[in-house]
C-alpha cells in the first residue's frame, strides 16, 4: 500500500507546489504542506491566453468527440446488425488500421491542411481526430449482444433501419455510449502531436500545447515564472480529465478492458 | 474465448434474422458516416506518406521520385541511428517496468479488499492526464537539486542524480515518467485477467502445501499469459512511438541522448523541412515496431512451450 500511495506522490506534489509562494518552492527539506497558501500562481497563469487555449480545447475535443460518437454508433450498429456484403471485411480493415502508426500520415496530412489553408483553423484541428476506431469497436461489441426481439416488432411494423436505430437501438445503448464518450473525449482532450503541428498561432493552441511552453526546455514561460506557476497551469489542465475519470471510472475501465485497445 | 462464441452466435442470429428479406443497402450509408472521415484523414495520408518517402519533397515545389535514397540516407544518419537505439532502450526499460509493476500491483489489489478501490483509482489516474502534465510534473520531481525523487533517494545515501540534465541519465528519467503514465492500462487489464482465474485452483494448491510465490508461478502466470502477451505488445507499440514526454521533458537532449524516432521525424519535417526523408523514417519505424512485436510474440510462445 505504501507503493500505491507513492504513486499518488507526484500529483500531490504538483498540487502542493501550485499553492506555494515561489520563494518557498526550492527548499532543502520537502514541505508537503505549503508554509503559506497562496493563489498568486493561478493568477500568474491567467496572464497567458489560457482562457483562449481552454476554449479551443473545449471546442475541439467536444466537436471531435460528438462527431466520432455519432459516426461510430451508426457504423457500429450497421456492422453488427445489418446485412450487407463486405461488412466483415470493413470491420477487419478498421481494426487493422490500429496497427499502422498514424505518424506515417501526419506529414502529408499537415501539407494537405496547409495547402487548403486549414492550418490553425478548427476544421484543421478537429477533422483528422474524428475517425477513432475505438468508438466503432465499442458500439459494435454492444450491438452484437443486443436482444433481437426488440427489433423484430419494429420490423413487423414496417420501420426502416434508420427508424429502428434511432428509436429502439440507440436509446438502449447508453452505457457503451458513455464508455466511448469518456474515453474518446479524454484522448482528444490530451491529444498532443497533431495540435502541436497544426496550430501556428498562439491563439489557436489547445491547452496541452500551450501549457507545454511552461516546460524549462521547450519554452520561455518557466524561465521567468518557475515551477510554482507551471504546477498551477498543469493542475488546471488535468482537472477536467481527472474529474471525468473519477465520476465515470466504471465506464472508463469497462470500455478499455473490453478491447484492451487504446488510442 | 467464451465471449467470442457468444459474439459469433449473436452474429449468426442477427444475420439470419435480418437476412430473411434482402441486402440492407442502408448499411453502407451507416458505415459511410465513419468510413468517409476514416479514409480521408486516416488512410489516404498514410498511403500518400509511403509514396512521399520515395521522393525529395520539401514543402515548396513538386515531389521528385528518388527511389530508396531517403532510406539509404536514414541508415547512414547518426542522429536517426541514435534515436533508433534510444527507442529500443526505452522499450527495454518501460515495457518490463509496466509489466512487472502493473502485475505486482494487480496481485496486491486483487488480494486485499478494503482499499482496493482506492488503489485502483490512484494507479489508473496518471493514465487520463495529458503528456504536458506528465512532462512538467516529472521535470519538477526529477529536478537534480530540489526534486522529490533525489530528496528521498538521499535518505539512502544515493545521488543527487542529474536525471534530465546528463546524457547518461536523461533516457532513464523520461522512462520513469513514462512508466508512471502508462502503468494504469496494463494494471487494469491484469486485474481483469486475475479475476477470471478459478479460485479453487489456489485452494487445492495451498492444501498441497504450495506457498504464495509458488502458486503465482504455477497457477497465475500460465492463466494470464495471453493478457501478459497483449500488454507487452500494446506497450511495445506505444513506447517505440514515444514523443510528447520527450518533447516536453528534454527536447531530445542533452545531445540527442533522449531523442526518440518520432522526435527526429518531427525535427526533419518541421524544423529541417525534409518531408520525404521524414516520411521514409516513419515507414522504417513502422517496420521496426512490427518486427519487434512479432519477435516478442514468438519468444513468449517459445517460453510457454518450453
Amino acid at each position: 500500500m505504501c507503493f500505491v500511495l507513492a504513486w499518488a506522490g507526484p500529483f500531490l506534489w504538483m498540487v502542493s507546489t501550485s499553492f506555494k509562494l515561489p520563494s518557498q518552492v526550492m527548499t532543502r527539506d520537502i514541505e508537503w504542506i505549503p508554509r503559506t497558501f497562496t493563489l498568486q500562481n493561478y493568477v500568474a497563469v491567467l496572464k497567458y491566453p489560457i482562457a483562449t487555449w481552454a476554449l479551443n480545447s473545449i471546442i475541439a475535443a467536444t466537436i471531435a468527440t460528438g462527431l466520432c460518437i455519432a459516426a461510430s454508433a451508426l457504423a457500429g450498429y450497421a456492422l453488427a446488425r445489418l446485412r450487407f456484403p463486405g461488412r466483415k471485411l470493413i470491420f477487419m480493415i478498421f481494426l487493422a488500421s490500429l496497427m499502422i502508426p498514424p505518424e506515417i500520415g501526419v506529414v502529408p496530412l499537415l501539407i494537405g491542411m496547409i495547402r487548403m489553408d486549414w492550418a490553425s483553423t478548427y476544421q484543421g484541428l478537429i477533422l483528422p481526430t474524428v475517425a477513432n476506431v475505438l468508438g466503432v469497436y465499442i458500439f459494435r461489441q454492444f450491438f452484437l449482444t443486443f436482444p433481437r426481439e426488440l427489433e423484430e416488432a419494429a420490423i413487423v411494423d414496417g420501420a426502416g433501419p434508420l427508424r429502428i436505430f434511432w428509436s429502439i437501438a440507440l436509446p438502449l445503448a447508453r452505457s457503451p455510449a458513455i464508455a466511448a464518450t469518456v474515453i474518446v473525449f479524454t484522448l482528444n482532450w490530451n491529444n498532443f502531436l497533431w495540435p502541436l503541428l497544426i496550430t501556428f498561432d498562439e491563439d489557436m493552441k489547445t491547452l496541452p500545447v500551450g501549457i507545454a511552453a511552461f516546460a524549462p526546455v521547450v519554452g520561455t514561460h518557466t524561465q521567468m515564472e518557475g515551477y510554482a506557476v507551471a504546477m498551477a497551469a498543469v493542475t488546471l489542465l488535468c482537472i477536467p480529465s481527472v474529474a471525468l475519470f473519477l465520476l465515470l471510472q466504471r465506464y472508463f475501465i469497462a470500455g478499455l478492458s473490453a478491447g484492451g485497445l487504446k488510442g | 474465448m467464451a465471449n467470442d462464441e457468444q459474439t459469433a452466435a449473436a452474429e449468426t442470429s442477427a444475420v439470419a434474422f435480418v437476412g430473411r428479406s434482402k441486402i440492407d443497402w442502408t448499411g453502407y450509408a451507416f458505415v459511410a458516416a465513419f468510413a468517409v472521415p476514416f479514409l480521408l484523414f486516416n488512410v489516404a495520408p498514410v498511403l500518400f506518406g509511403i509514396y512521399v518517402g520515395f521522393t525529395d519533397w520539401a514543402i515548396i515545389g513538386e515531389p521528385n521520385w528518388i527511389g530508396l535514397d531517403n532510406y539509404r540516407e536514414a541508415l547512414h544518419d547518426t542522429w536517426f541511428k541514435q534515436a533508433f537505439v534510444n527507442v529500443l532502450l526505452y522499450a527495454l526499460l518501460v515495457v518490463p517496468g509496466v509489466v512487472v509493476l502493473g502485475l505486482s500491483f494487480a496481485l496486491f489489489v486483487n488480494r486485499s479488499w478494503p482499499l482496493s478501490g482506492l488503489a485502483r483509482t490512484i494507479l489508473f489516474t496518471p493514465n487520463v492526464v495529458s503528456a504536458t502534465v506528465i512532462g512538467l510534473v516529472w521535470v519538477w520531481v526529477l529536478d537534480t537539486q530540489f526534486g522529490l525523487l533525489n530528496h528521498y533517494l538521499g535518505w539512502f545515501g544515493i545521488g543527487p542524480i542529474p536525471w534530465l540534465t546528463s546524457a547518461n541519465w536523461s533516457l532513464i528519467g523520461v522512462s520513469i515518467a513514462s512508466i508512471w503514465w502508462d502503468l494504469g492500462l496494463g494494471f487494469v487489464l491484469f486485474l481483469a485477467a486475475l479475476q477470471d482465474v478459478p479460485k479453487d485452483l489456489y485452494e487445492a494448491a495451498s492444501i498441497d502445501g504450495a506457498g504464495f510465490i509458488r502458486q503465482q508461478f504455477a497457477i497465475t502466470l500460465p492463466h494470464i499469459r495471453p493478457t501478459i502477451s497483449m500488454v507487452v505488445t500494446l506497450q511495445i507499440i506505444s513506447t517505440m512511438r514515444i514523443f510528447s514526454q520527450v518533447y516536453v521533458m528534454t527536447n531530445g537532449g542533452p545531445a540527442g541522448s533522449s531523442a526518440s524516432v518520432i522526435f527526429t521525424i518531427y525535427q526533419s519535417a518541421i524544423v529541417r523541412n525534409m518531408l520525404g526523408y521524414a516520411s521514409a523514417c516513419s515507414v522504417l519505424l513502422f517496420l521496426a515496431v512490427l518486427a519487434v512485436t512479432l519477435l516478442q510474440r514468438l519468444v513468449l510462445r517459445e517460453v510457454a512451450h518450453a
